[in-house]
């Protein structure tokens, strides 16, 4: 029993091997012209038996399937390799115009069943008749015949440029390719080749690998073609931008038709390589800006475009990095992102951000992602927040700015263990405010009042009136109280009315000298003050008083006789006193008192 | 007679309530202008603050949706836009900081780096003082010290105390001083709200011509946001005088700061 099961097994491993190698493909051209004889074949690597071809639809069947069997086999290096083919070959002719599908046939290999690729074959229509000149050439005029063949009919031989939109935005992707359709036989081409500047444009050029051949169908014909050049273009300005011509130089293989006819002719025709100039005609590009409103943040892209982002750790300890990362992906001008502007807090250093191309070349620009990633260490402890980065393109299809954005991070920065904070002595750095950045100041949300209108016009007559009519004021004031100015300008008002002022102090003076028993210092200055009074009041100057001229201008003043009389007796007694002093006490009193009442009198 | 006053009660109050209506209809627009801007939608705000100012008439305080007006402009990267109504705001508004900031802050973005105006300190010292307040004020001032100044020349006039006579004395004479100095700002800054000479350039980048054709030859270019004092004006074409440069340019090629 446990035999059986490893003879199994062993088996089992064998049609495994077997399973393995084989490879049964089917082939065919992709494109064929409707009433042309063409192969499909069938390709297998081991013996097989049993070809189940499928229903060939839209095509007949003309002969086949043929087998053809080939082996060969190697000793390289002491190793067998061997190498079989079996060919299934059928020949097929296609009835109608349009595109096919022939589904997978089957084999059977050793019991085992495998199934062919399936394949797509585009019939192209029959060439429209040919134009009379190479009916003319087929008729014998081998003149025409040659010319038309060696360097005449552009027909015959020709480069198309292809662009895939002549109507675009500033950097969205074109693509401009140099295809060559041909029905002669083009052995090569020079070096002789003018591609154009393409000034005013990035370019971007597509490795074609080996060049390939495919049929076309273009203006009723069917011709070779091959890409000869692509690449991707993208414009840097706006406006219409002429792309100049290309011109290549190709090695054509024309038969000789000599001009004598030899019975060689027809079964040895000999050959000659004739150069023909080709040009591709240039074409004009029509860019269009990109349309105002350019938001903040704007990537420079254009395209379509995905933006993912993650980070490395939220929580950490300080002096410990972390990464975060943000990948664009999409499609555009991927050459031109600018790099996401990534606004760290505060306290974390930051370095440049790594940059990571992944990119290939498709039909609408570059395809593929940019990774961005910022390393940062933060120095300090504590919560920060990463705002949310964003990042907007222009998006050609929409025709609008669209913005991408990733979600904003919280990061917990714990107090690491080789912290220099956690040792600071006292001394704290202290920092001024620091200017982070400038900008403009923020809107005004307050209340807007609807002010009324100001009554009061600058330079208007109202307003003059303010300054006049005050003035007026002024100068009426000042003129109904002229006297009292006048009263406050004359000197000897004041005098006249400050005498009395200045009598009591003089008394005042006398009385202190009294209770200090100065009797000549206290007539000295009863005489004063009675003589200084008299000159103030009667505006005479003290020099020119006497006691005639007192009395007589007293008089007119309205003061009556007795008191004239008594101011007299008071002049003399104190004038007698001075020099004759030794009076007691009461007499000093008493002339005091007598002063006192005169000048209340007087006054 | 009851019913004349019943009719023209209710007449008054529908006129106030439609007043009163409008002005809702003005607050709201505001509010959401501001909302815009907050929001970010910057483009939206500037159009609502530009149809507030199409419909209504607010006076001196007009100068915050200009001032609002231009914050929006800014952030859009209209800079001609931006500066001409942060210069609005601030012919309203002369003392206005805010505006003022800005308009330095927009001003240092222009690719033209023209030096403009008198370098002499006096007259810069004039222009700063002038500007720190409305022309209004400086006409209230000047009427009040001026009525100072006659007050105390009374004081000096009627009274009897030498002390209160001297100091009525030195305001009167100072008062009077200060008066005319004020007086003459408050010209200066009338003049300078309604000089009609001043506007912006909008074009992006445009040539200076040595004469008032299309044929002139370029004389220099200037770029969006400069200002320009505009001295004569031939059909379409006005002479402006930047600095010490003077030339022409089309008038729709710069927006008059009054209009």
């Amino acid at each position: 029993m446990k035999r059986i099961t490893y003879i199994f097994l062993f088996l089992c491993i064998v049609l495994g091997a077997f399973a393995d190698d084989v490879s049964f493909r089917a082939s065919a051209p992709s494109q064929v012209v409707v009433g042309t004889p063409f192969q499909l074949t069938y390709t297998v690597n081991q013996r097989a038996k049993d070809l189940r071809a499928p229903e060939f639809e839209g095509f007949d069947v003309l002969a086949g399937p043929y087998t053809s069997q080939s082996s060969s086999t190697q000793f390289i290096n002491g190793t067998r390799t061997s190498t079989f083919t079996l060919t299934y070959t059928y020949t097929l002719m296609a009835q109608n115009v349009g595109t096919f599908t022939l589904p997978p046939a089957t084999i059977t290999v050793s019991h085992n069943t495998y199934n062919s690729n399936g394949l797509k074959i585009t019939v192209l229509p029959e060439d429209e008749k040919p134009d009379t000149q190479q009916q003319g050439s087929a008729g014998g005029n081998s003149q025409a015949g040659r010319t038309s063949q060696a360097s005449g009919s552009k027909d015959d031989l020709f480069i198309r440029t292809i662009v895939s939109k002549t109507n675009v935005y500033e950097q969205e992707c074109i693509t401009l390719s140099y295809k060559l359709y041909t029905l002669v036989d083009v052995a090569q081409f020079t070096n002789n080749t003018k591609i154009p500047e393409f000034m005013g444009f990035v370019k971007q050029e597509v490795d074609l690998g080996n060049i390939q051949t495919n049929l076309e169908h273009y203006n009723g014909r069917n011709y070779q073609t091959a890409t000869l050049f692509e690449t991707q273009l993208y414009p840097q300005k706006s406006g219409d931008i002429k792309i100049e011509p290309a011109s290549f130089e190709a090695i054509v293989r024309v038969r000789n038709q000599s001009q004598v006819r030899s019975i060689f002719d027809d079964f040895f025709d000999t050959y000659s390589n004739v150069s023909r100039q080709l040009v591709a005609p240039g074409v004009t590009i029509h860019v269009k800006s990109l349309p105002s409103g350019r938001p903040q943040g704007f990537s420079a892209g254009v395209g379509s475009f995905t933006m993912n982002s993650s980070i490395s750790a939220t929580e950490l300890s300080t002096n410990e990095a972390v990464t975060l990362k943000i990948t664009v992906s999409g499609t555009g001008n991927m050459k031109m992102l600018k790099t996401p502007q990534v606004e760290w807090p505060e306290g974390f250093e930051t370095y440049d951000p790594k940059l990571t191309n992944n990119t290939r070349n498709s039909a609408g620009g570059l395809t593929g992602s940019k990774t961005f990633e910022y390393l940062a260490i933060p120095r300090a402890s504590g919560t920060y927040t990463i705002p949310a980065v964003s990042y907007s393109y222009f998006d050609p299809q929409a025709g609008a700015y669209k913005t991408l954005s990733t979600p904003p991070y919280t990061l917990q920065i714990k107090k690491g263990a080789d912290d220099n904070n956690a040792v600071v002595s006292n001394y704290v750095n202290k920092e001024d405010i620091r200017q982070l950045g400038s900008d403009i100041r923020h809107i005004y949300t307050g209340e807007i009042k609807q002010s009324s209108q100001d009554k009061v016009k600058f330079g208007s007559w109202i307003f003059w009136m303010l300054y006049i009519i005050p003035l007026l004021l002024t100068i009426i004031i000042i003129v109904v109280l002229r006297k009292r100015i006048r009263d406050n300008a004359d000197i000897r008002k004041v005098k006249y009315r400050k005498a009395n002022k200045e009598a009591q102090r003089r008394l005042r003076q006398a009385k202190k000298m009294m209770t200090e028993q100065n009797e000549k210092g206290f007539y000295e200055e009863i005489e004063r003050a009675l003589w200084n009074y008299l000159s103030d009041k009667l505006s005479i100057p003290t020099a020119e008083l006497t006691k005639d001229n007192i009395s007589q201008l007293l008089l007119e003043r309205g003061i009556d006789q007795n008191t004239i009389d008594e101011l007299n007796t008071l002049l003399r007694n104190a004038e007698f006193a001075r020099y004759a002093p030794s009076q007691n006490n009461t007499t000093m009193q008493q002339m005091y008192e007598q002063t006192a009442e005169l000048i209340n009198k007087i006054n | 007679m009851q019913r004349l006053v019943s009719i023209s009660i209710l007449g008054l109050l529908i006129f106030v309530g439609l007043s009163a209506q409008t002005y809702d209809a003005i607050e709201s627009t505001y509010e959401s202008a501001n909302a815009q801007y907050n929001a970010g939608n910057f483009a939206q705000a500037a159009q609502l603050y530009e149809q507030l100012l199409d419909s209504a008439d607010f006076g001196d305080e007009q100068a915050y949706i200009y001032y609002n007006l231009g914050n929006a402009y800014f952030r859009v990267n209209e800079l001609g836009k931006s500066i001409l109504n942060y210069e609005r705001c601030l012919r309203l508004q002369p003392g206005n900081k805010d505006a003022r900031y800005n308009l330095e802050f927009a001003q240092s973005k222009i690719i033209d780096n023209i030096d403009q105006g008198n370098t002499f300190f006096l007259s810069q010292w004039i222009t700063t003082l002038r500007n720190t307040q409305t022309y209004r004020i400086w006409m209230w001032l000047s009427i009040g010290l001026f009525i100072l100044c006659l007050v105390s020349l009374l004081v000096f006039l009627f009274t009897r105390p030498i002390a209160l006579r001297k100091t009525g004395f030195h305001i009167a004479w100072l008062a009077f001083l200060f008066s005319l100095c004020s007086l003459a700002l408050a010209t200066a800054a009338y003049n300078h709200r309604n000089d009609k000479n001043e506007a912006i350039v909008m074009q992006g980048i445009v040539n200076v011509k040595s004469s008032p054709d299309r044929s002139g030859t370029d004389l220099f270019t200037l770029h969006e946001g400069t200002k320009v004092r505009v001295s004569d004006r031939v059909g379409e074409w006005v002479e402006i005088r930047v600095g010490d440069n003077i030339g022409w340019l089309r008038e729709d090629n710069i927006e008059y700061i009054v209009h």
